[in-house]
């Protein structure tokens, strides 16, 4: 009887020991640390001052810097409008109706779609589009004959990406 | 169908709409259909630190420069005749040179006081007397005593209350800024977390929009087509929005629709037309800011016929160096309101179904500072003294007692934080503006107070 609950309890322990070593994960290590994918525009997170905005605005269709005077008066005008989307965009048509502005042509946007894509990213949004980006605007263009480099300029430079950095 | 059938569904289907419930903004569901005073508000923040003394008082001259020549010089607003004598608030005599000399001709015929109800003794009650915080105070029903220039109020502003309980739209609610100095730009919406800018009023600084810094860099901007020309570009935004979803961070524009975006723009554009061709409609006498202000008001209230209008007048501040120039501001922004309510009359829609308040942002000191004018006269500041928090309020238009006088100086009536109150009772949303919890102790309804 003594004998039989020595058997037992040495046959429990081993029973024990052989379930807590046989429940160890393996562990695969392949010295790849974790990484977040974030957005390719994730990093802009802080809004442009108007003067910072209107500046920028403004070299990238007079390819030339705002002059201080029209610049102070372009803010005030800025300031004068509550929605800014409102005031940018008539601030944007304003400058669209200057003979000096600076456009890409259609026959050129036509001929190269991806260059004239590629650009207008780098050029208003400093970093290059996303395939998925890329396409939906090659799509975009394919499919309205009328869209112009000026259509999607004013687009690209009244967005919410342009207005931060 | 039968005749009968069709009747009873027809009546069926108007009661329906009448009675189901819809969702508003702030997501009340079986919200009570307001019950409105009036459709239409306009307030004057009039117009710079106005003392009781040279308005309600009628005082002129003798209570502020120990001359004995009483009389009132707001005879549009105000029942009671003008000075008779040390005539200087009118226009100018260019032939005789003397200033001020011709008192401009009434426009009404029955001064606004005898039309509606007057608080002649209203306490602007905290904070410091200046103009942002008058200004703020008027348009958000509280005080800040700590809150310096550059920041929004942290109460909702009138606009965000009608916006989000009343559903009223962006172009339903304007603010329009005598400037952009004194940071008025930042009356059209609070910084509260639970209102701000989703439920902001537009903002017009019609001076600067239409004078030399929007002539120069807004006139004559291009007209893109609304339904091709714009669609296109918002669609190609709309997809580089859609690609920039970092939370919140998006240009601050007041969630207008896009019809009224462009309707914005419309009113831009035909606004700069009648300015070339000089075809604003202008009080008779437009010789300052605060009277090219109100002229560009009337062109914004026949546009989008807004359901709260809100301007603030500035050029009386004159006073802190210049009394004459001061009396002479006080008797135009009289006749400028008077032009603002009879063109108002002229509105369809707007017309006999306008409330129209006029409140004076905060008061001025009693007693004068040490600078003189060209007839000698002291000039005026306004500190906290309880003479600054002296104002008045008149309301004028449907659902207003005509002819009533309530308070007098022995007995103040109303606050300056009432504005906001009593505009959201004309539209019936005063119990949700009251449930929010975010206006001053004191703030009551003007009709309450009746």
């Amino acid at each position: 009887m003594l004998v039989s609950n020595k058997i037992r309890m040495w046959c429990g322990i081993a029973t024990l020991a052989l379930f807590l070593a046989g429940c160890q994960k393996d562990y695969y290590v392949y010295e790849i640390n974790d990484q977040t994918i974030l957005p390719v525009n994730s990093q802009k997170i802080k809004p442009k001052s108007i003067t910072q905005y209107i500046s920028i605005l403004y070299t990238n269709f007079f390819q030339k810097a705002i002059s201080p005077n029209s610049m102070l008066q372009a803010q005030k005008a800025i300031e004068s409008v509550g929605d800014k989307q409102v005031a940018f965009d008539i601030l944007l048509s304003k400058y669209m109706n200057d003979p000096k502005v600076i456009l890409p042509t259609v026959e050129s946007m036509r001929q190269d779609p991806e260059g004239f894509i590629r650009n207008t990213y780098r050029r208003f949004l400093v970093r290059e589009p996303t395939e998925a980006e890329l396409n939906w605007m090659l799509n975009y263009m394919q499919s309205r004959p009328n869209v112009t480099p000026e259509h999607f300029y004013f687009a690209f430079g009244t967005c919410n990406e342009h207005f931060h950095y | 169908m039968n005749r009968r059938k069709f009747i009873k569904k027809s009546a069926l289907a108007a009661a329906g709409t009448v009675g189901v419930p819809y969702l508003l903004p702030s997501g009340l569901l079986f919200a009570r259909q307001p019950s409105m005073k009036a459709e239409h508000v306009v307030f004057v923040q009039f117009a710079g630190g106005l003392r009781q003394q040279e308005s309600v008082l009628q005082r002129y001259l003798n209570g502020s420069q120990n001359e004995k020549v009483e009389g009132n010089i707001m005879y549009n607003l105000l029942d009671g005749k003008p000075p008779e004598d040390k005539i200087a608030y009118g226009t100018d005599d260019k032939q005789n040179n003397i200033v001020g000399a011709f008192p401009i001709n009434p426009i009404l015929q029955t001064p606004l006081q005898r039309l509606g109800t007057l608080f002649p003794e209203v306490r602007f009650s905290k904070g410091g007397a200046g103009h942002f915080n008058g200004l703020s105070t008027g348009v958000s029903g509280n005080y800040y005593v700590t809150a310096g220039l550059r920041q929004r109020t942290a109460s909702p502003t009138i606009f965000e209350y009608l916006r989000r309980h009343a559903g009223f739209s962006a172009t339903d609610c304007w603010s329009i800024g005598q400037g952009i100095t004194g940071s008025r730009p930042l009356l059209n919406y609070s910084a509260h977390a639970d209102y701000g800018r989703r439920y902001g009023g537009n903002f017009l600084a019609p001076l600067i929009t239409f004078g030399s810094p929007g002539q120069e860099h807004f006139m004559d901007f291009k007209n893109y087509h609304p339904d091709t020309d714009y669609e296109m570009i918002r669609e190609i935004r709309g997809f580089l929005n859609k690609n920039f979803s970092n939370d919140g961070l998006e240009i601050p524009h007041l969630y207008n629709t896009p019809e009224e975006e462009n309707s914005i723009r419309e009113f831009i554009r035909a606004t700069f037309e009648k300015v070339k061709e000089g075809r604003i409609t202008m009080p008779p006498v437009n010789d300052n800011g605060d009277l090219k202000v109100l002229g560009f008001t009337v062109e914004l209230l026949r546009w989008f016929k807004p359901r709260v209008a809100v301007v603030d007048l500035s050029n009386i501040d004159v006073c802190h160096n210049d009394f004459t120039a001061y009396l002479k501001n006080i008797h135009r922004a009289d006749h400028g309101i008077a032009f603002l309510w009879k063109e108002i009359q002229s509105i369809p829609g707007m017309k006999d179904n306008t409330v129209m308040i006029v409140m004076p942002e905060h008061g001025r000191d009693e007693q004068h500072n040490s600078i003189k004018d060209l007839n000698d006269w002291y000039a005026y500041d306004h500190s906290g003294s309880p003479n600054a928090r002296r104002i008045f309020t008149l309301m004028v238009g449907p659902g207003i007692d005509a002819n009533l006088k309530v308070g007098s100086e022995a007995n103040p009536v109303g606050d300056a934080a009432d504005v906001v109150p009593t505009i959201a009772d004309i539209f019936g949303i005063k119990d949700q503006v009251k449930r929010a919890g975010l206006l001053d102790g004191n703030a009551q309804s003007l009709f309450d107070r009746i």
